[in-house]
């Protein structure tokens, strides 16, 4: 009759654990979001700005005149950024909406965390699914498109007035990445189902926006943009990049307290409903 | 023998949820080998289970695993397998794809996380099946692939919540011997039922779990000694379930038999469980039996006796 050890070994690790632990639940999530055309149309569409402005440096490279009615400066890159906040909300709607959503529906959240995972692991995993598709609509085009101008037009942007141009590129498309991402996650925690997280930021969003161009427009008062998160984010590309905005016109500082605000109540949102066993009290 | 010390242990762990006692002042030890975890719906065996296995912090006092606090400590989970109570996962996955997913979060390089896979799917016999979506999976099949993902990175300890529910007779036979061989080779499993014949196949070691405090633990046969007086009832799910009522109808173990309004479901109430369940697989097969279950009715009972005396 085989006898066997009725002990325990202390903690000793079969496999070296994971450096990066959330990389698979990313992998995974990226993995099955790009598997759908629908979505990689909705990716290609997202970055048909960039060829247009890349087109734009050309003519303006070819023909320097034209850089009176279309300037190649700072201002090219802070307005394809602000453009592309639209494509960032519209890739969270479809690609964030059920990554937390579904795991709640279907309890999947509980095999996550039962590995070794933090509960921060599990959020970090989820949260660069979509950093990873609006940095690719943000990030990655436009510094492309910086590469672009300084092949094109190297006399123009190789001058040091015009090296802030790469960092405030970083930092704008960081800030817009991190805020659509955060948000649309905490609206998939806050449901449990994919379409009923996708409507709800979508109405969060454009129905705030809607909101803003109304109270603004009719009643005159600028601080209404505040309540709208794309004016916000819009409103620190004019102050990064030095755009002319006449509906934007507000320091930079409150529409940044703003998005803080949200995202740290983005976070609060994460904290408290990810969790392996949902407590109903 | 390297440690004597039980792998888990409750030291006088509470936890409510607001004013709901969930678990009510436990203290246990839990040693290696197969114990049953047998309460009716709603007893604190789901809480028991998940303070178990960290993904609940106990309200007052302590639950240790392995030696080392269970809730906080996630490198732990290395060697725990969790076999939920849902099955409704990633359906888009294939069943291959959904345990190489888990498995690389224990570290395991591609080439072992399909290995390891492929190995957990053959135990719980699904290798078949591997590669269809899990969203085409039957109830059964399900069950044993949520068995599978828990038993994938070889766990030393198993907690599994009502694992064969569910399942037709045959599957259900070889998860129960599975578990048998399991808890021989010297893990650890907690499995949680409300059904104490399910329980009874994989062991005999019990702990009898009622409104958040452990009523008894020992040995099972002190119990099915009070099962005796009550009648144990069986419903099952069948392409067929006038000709299962016609096969066993005659079964001196059989007491009465009922169809269900949706007319695939049989209900049967037998004296002599063990006997009933003994010979059923055969005639299970013919029929085409697809799902069965208990209802707790019988346990509740039970219950209400032991607290009664």
């Amino acid at each position: 009759m085989p006898i066997y050890d009725q002990g325990y070994r202390p903690y000793e690790a079969r496999a070296p654990l994971h450096q990066i632990r959330f990389w698979p639940i990313t992998r995974e999530a990226l993995r099955m979001i790009l598997s759908k055309r629908a979505f990689l149309g909705l990716l290609a569409v997202s970055l048909l700005p960039f060829i247009v402005r890349a087109i734009q440096v050309y003519i303006v490279a070819r023909f320097p005149d034209a850089g009176r009615v279309l300037p190649v400066d700072g201002r090219l890159f802070g307005d394809f950024l602000n453009q592309q906040i639209g494509f960032t909300i519209l890739l969270s709607i479809f690609g964030a909406s059920g990554l937390i959503a579904n795991d709640l529906r279907t309890g999947a959240i509980l095999v996550y965390l039962s590995r070794p995972l933090t509960r921060r692991d599990y959020v970090l995993g989820k949260l660069c699914v979509p950093m990873a598709l609006n940095l690719a609509v943000t990030l990655v085009p436009a510094l492309a498109l910086y590469g672009v101008a300084l092949a094109l037009a190297p006399d123009q942007f190789f001058q040091w007035e015009l090296a802030w141009i790469g960092p405030a590129i970083v930092v704008h498309a960081f800030v817009i990445s991190l805020f659509v991402s955060l948000l649309s996650l905490a609206v998939s925690a806050l449901s449990r189902s994919a379409r009923v997280a996708g409507l709800g930021f979508f109405g969060l969003v454009f129905g705030l926006e809607m909101i803003r161009l109304v109270v603004q427009h009719g009643f005159n008062r600028s601080e209404a943009m505040l309540i709208s998160f794309q004016a916000d984010l819009k409103s620190l590309g004019v102050a990064l990049f030095g755009l002319a905005d006449t509906e934007l016109a507000m320091h930079w500082a409150a529409p940044a307290a703003v998005l803080l605000l949200v995202s740290l109540a983005c976070l609060a949102i994460l904290r408290s409903r990810v969790r392996a066993v949902e407590i109903v009290t | 023998m390297s440690d004597v010390a039980p792998p888990i242990t409750f030291a006088r762990a509470s936890r409510w949820y607001g004013p709901i006692i969930a678990l009510n002042d436990v203290t246990i030890a839990i040693p290696p080998g197969v114990t049953g975890l047998l309460g009716p719906n709603g007893a604190g065996k789901s809480t028991f289970l998940k303070l178990a296995a960290g993904q609940l912090r106990p309200s007052q006092g302590e639950v240790r695993l392995l030696g080392s606090p269970a809730w906080g400590t996630p490198a732990l989970f290395h060697r725990v397998g969790l076999c939920p109570e849902a099955d409704a996962f990633w359906e888009r996955l294939s069943g291959l794809q959904f345990l190489t997913t888990l498995l690389r979060f224990t570290g395991y390089d591609e080439e072992e996380c399909r290995s390891l896979a492929e190995k957990a799917l053959h135990q719980v016999d699904l290798l078949d099946a591997k590669d269809r979506k899990l969203g085409g999976y039957s109830k059964g099949m399900r069950q044993r692939v949520k068995l599978a993902q828990a038993i994938a990175h070889e766990p030393d300890v198993l907690l599994l919540d009502e694992p064969v529910a569910g399942m037709d007779p045959v599957n259900r036979r070889r998860v129960i011997d599975l578990v048998r061989r399991l808890g021989r080779e010297g893990k650890t499993i907690l499995v949680s039922s409300h059904i104490l014949h399910e329980v009874e196949a994989m062991t005999r070691q019990v702990m009898l779990i009622h409104n958040g405090r452990i009523l008894a633990e020992g040995d099972i046969r002190e119990i099915r000694d009070l099962l005796d007086e009550h009648p144990h009832t069986v419903s099952l799910r069948a392409r067929d379930p006038r000709k299962l009522a016609e096969a066993i109808v005659g079964w001196p173990t059989v007491l009465s038999l009922s169809f269900g309004s949706e007319g695939e479901w049989l209900t049967v109430q037998t004296a002599r469980p063990d006997d009933f369940y003994g010979a059923l697989p055969e005639v299970a097969l013919q029929a085409g039996v697809t799902e069965m279950y208990s209802p707790d009715d019988d346990l509740e009972s039970v219950f209400h006796y032991l607290v009664a005396r």
